[in-house]
């Protein structure tokens, strides 16, 4: 009997290979490395909505992820109560940041969107780092609280991998089943033809601004789980350089896709630290790297290996279909 | 009365200074269709190979060392043209044009790290001192400002309208195809507008040296400040880009007056996103 793979089986493997991972790493700095890569997994499967599938350029990425941030860490403060509800207050915020930031995309386009999203990015960082009573300025947040269940209290870098794994995980579902459903290709087909999307009598103000909303819960929800896991944060975190990274992890995965993300955000988060042994050279190495992959793969890292690798069967197929000929 | 004209002086200079950045990469946006996010680093590189290099390093006099400037950014300017710009102008979406740049700006900013070390620094004598008008006292840096901008401007124009390369210039910012047509080499032309931008860049880099210090990040805050400048003045059109420029240096160092100071740096991206939605044209551009 043949087993026919099916997404799902694909991705059961990959949570179980996933959940042995820590196994073999027993290094809490490598441990700290993949929480990351779980973190910015959420982030860029959110960004794969507008920029990814919608095709609307976003790089006001790390303002809705610092919203997200301290929008948590804020609540949990003030109010002394579980980060959990802390986590309901990102996804409101991601709501409303979704709705603000899906509006004016409805008017501008291409570059100026861009812009904008650049000016939303550097005005959220400016007032956080310029309103010191309520944030905290410049100082940042200290001794943000840990994820807890009942009275068990996720401390240590293996705790919250597992923690976080279940987060991706969902995440990941979520997106997964969106991007294949009704919204994933009214967006798809808005990237492509915007004026046979209207004309087939669908709202494309709505559907933006859906794909706006989606995205910035993935970022405030990511934005939430990196305050509560770092403890600390601070504004100059949130750059315009957080903003690219995130976009280049999409680019590196493959736009539009949602498996690529996984793919996108390991290589991009981890690739740097690989690089480290070139000293002062690493990071204009890995820049390289990255420019060169946009010249010459811009569809993604996977896409041209799996390309390379369907030239090649094909080439081997041929030549076995030409020995059965003969 | 006294400090508002004196806020209004220094708005104008650093309006000049906006409108320089706007210009620079309105030209490269014009020719290419690309937007250069990394020219806050070609800036800084000038800056650097300016002060650093023939300044500091081989003590040379500031004239010949601005014309050796202006020399070895031009054949940088043509290189990245070639070597980046030509081939990110064929990608089918711009977010890979979009990200190629920005590549580029952390591989400069790296390399100048590499290069001349990550400790800021500047230099003495240049454009320091100040002028008394009546009550007034301007800073000999902010009138230089002023006058370099409108001369770079003038040479521009006679530039664009008075010679073969300048009107092919503006045929390849108008059509490609029909450029190419008429015999135009589109490649070897988006090489010469590059060179020009960058030759602009370190202008601007010379001209902030009293303002800022000189360090990797001296020019990012200009670089996007630039930005909004073009899109409020009317993006792709270059007197846009001026009047921009100096309506937001004017309306930000104004606001001084009556904002908190530490809101001095956002008022330009407010204003970004008021035109945006409001009037995404800006002042002087075609309805979209």
């Amino acid at each position: 009997m043949k087993i026919k793979l099916k997404p799902l089986h694909y991705a059961i493997a990959t949570l179980a290979l996933a959940a042995f991972l820590p196994f073999f790493i027993t290094n809490d700095y490598y441990m700290m490395l993949l929480n990351r890569v779980l973190i910015n997994i959420i982030v860029v499967l959110g960004l794969n909505f507008i920029t990814g599938l919608t095709g609307q350029m976003n790089l006001g990425t790390a303002g809705i992820f610092a919203l997200g941030a301290y929008s948590s860490a804020l609540f949990t403060k003030y109010t002394n109560l579980s980060p959990w509800l802390g986590l309901v207050t990102a996804i409101i915020m991601g709501v409303l940041i979704g709705r603000g930031l899906g509006y004016p995309s409805l008017r501008v386009k291409g570059v100026y969107l861009s812009l904008t999203t650049i000016g939303f990015g550097e005005v959220v960082r400016l007032l956080i780092a310029n309103t010191p009573k309520l944030t905290g300025g410049t100082q940042g947040v200290r001794n943000i609280r840990p994820y807890h269940i009942g009275s068990y209290q996720f401390q240590t870098q293996k705790e919250m991998y597992y923690l976080f794994l279940v987060f991706t995980a969902i995440a990941f579902f979520c997106a997964w089943r969106i991007a294949c459903s009704k919204w994933g290709r009214i967006f798809k087909s808005l990237r492509d033809n915007a004026e046979a999307v209207e004309m087939s009598g669908v709202d494309i103000a709505s559907c933006k601004i859906k794909a706006f909303t989606v995205a910035s819960i993935f970022g405030t929800v990511a934005g939430a789980m990196y305050a509560h896991y770092m403890g600390y944060i601070n504004p100059s975190t949130f750059n315009l350089d957080l903003s690219t990274n995130y976009v280049i992890m999409l680019m590196v995965g493959g736009l539009g896709s949602v498996t690529g993300t996984i793919f996108g955000s390991a290589v991009v988060t981890i690739l740097p630290e690989m690089l480290r042994f070139l000293g002062n050279y690493y990071q204009i190495v890995f820049c390289s790297i990255i420019l060169l992959g946009a010249i010459f793969f811009p569809d993604g890292w996977v896409s041209a290996v799996t390309v390379l690798f369907k030239k090649v069967y094909q080439r081997a197929a041929k030549g076995h279909y030409a020995e059965g000929g003969e | 009365m006294g400090t508002i004209l004196q806020l209004l002086i220094s708005g104008i200079a650093m309006g000049f200074i906006y409108a320089l950045v706007a210009i620079e990469y309105t030209l490269i946006w014009n020719s290419t269709g690309l937007l250069n996010f990394s020219h806050d680093k070609i800036i800084t590189v000038g800056a650097y190979i300016f002060a650093a290099t023939f300044i500091v390093k081989m003590n040379m006099n500031k004239p010949l060392a601005i014309v050796l400037t202006f020399m070895l950014m031009g054949i940088l300017g043509a290189v990245i043209a070639s070597g980046i710009f030509n081939p990110l102008r064929h990608m089918r979406s711009n977010i890979f044009a979009v990200m190629g740049t920005m590549m580029l700006g952390r591989i400069l900013a790296e390399a100048i790290r590499l290069i001349f070390g990550p400790v800021p620094f500047t230099i003495d004598n240049w454009l320091s001192g100040t002028i008394r008008i009546g009550t007034l006292m301007v800073t000999k840096a902010n009138v230089i400002i002023c006058v370099v901008a409108i001369l770079v401007v003038i040479a521009l124009q006679l530039f664009m309208n008075f010679t073969k390369v300048g009107k092919a210039m503006r045929c390849v910012a108008q059509n490609k195809k029909a450029a190419a047509l008429m015999g135009i080499n589109v490649a070897q032309n988006i090489c010469i507008t590059t060179a020009i931008s960058a030759i602009i860049c370190s202008v601007i880099g010379m001209l902030i040296i009293p303002l800022f210090n000189i360090s990797t990040t001296m020019a990012a805050s200009i670089g996007l400040k630039g930005f909004s400048a073009g899109v409020i003045g009317g993006f792709g059109y270059l007197p846009g880009a001026i009047l921009g420029g100096l309506f937001i240096g004017v309306v930000e160092n104004l606001a001084v007056a009556v904002l908190p100071a530490v809101y001095k740096d956002i008022v330009s991206f407010v204003l970004l996103i008021i035109f945006l939605l409001v009037r995404p044209s800006g002042f002087l551009g075609k309805k979209a």
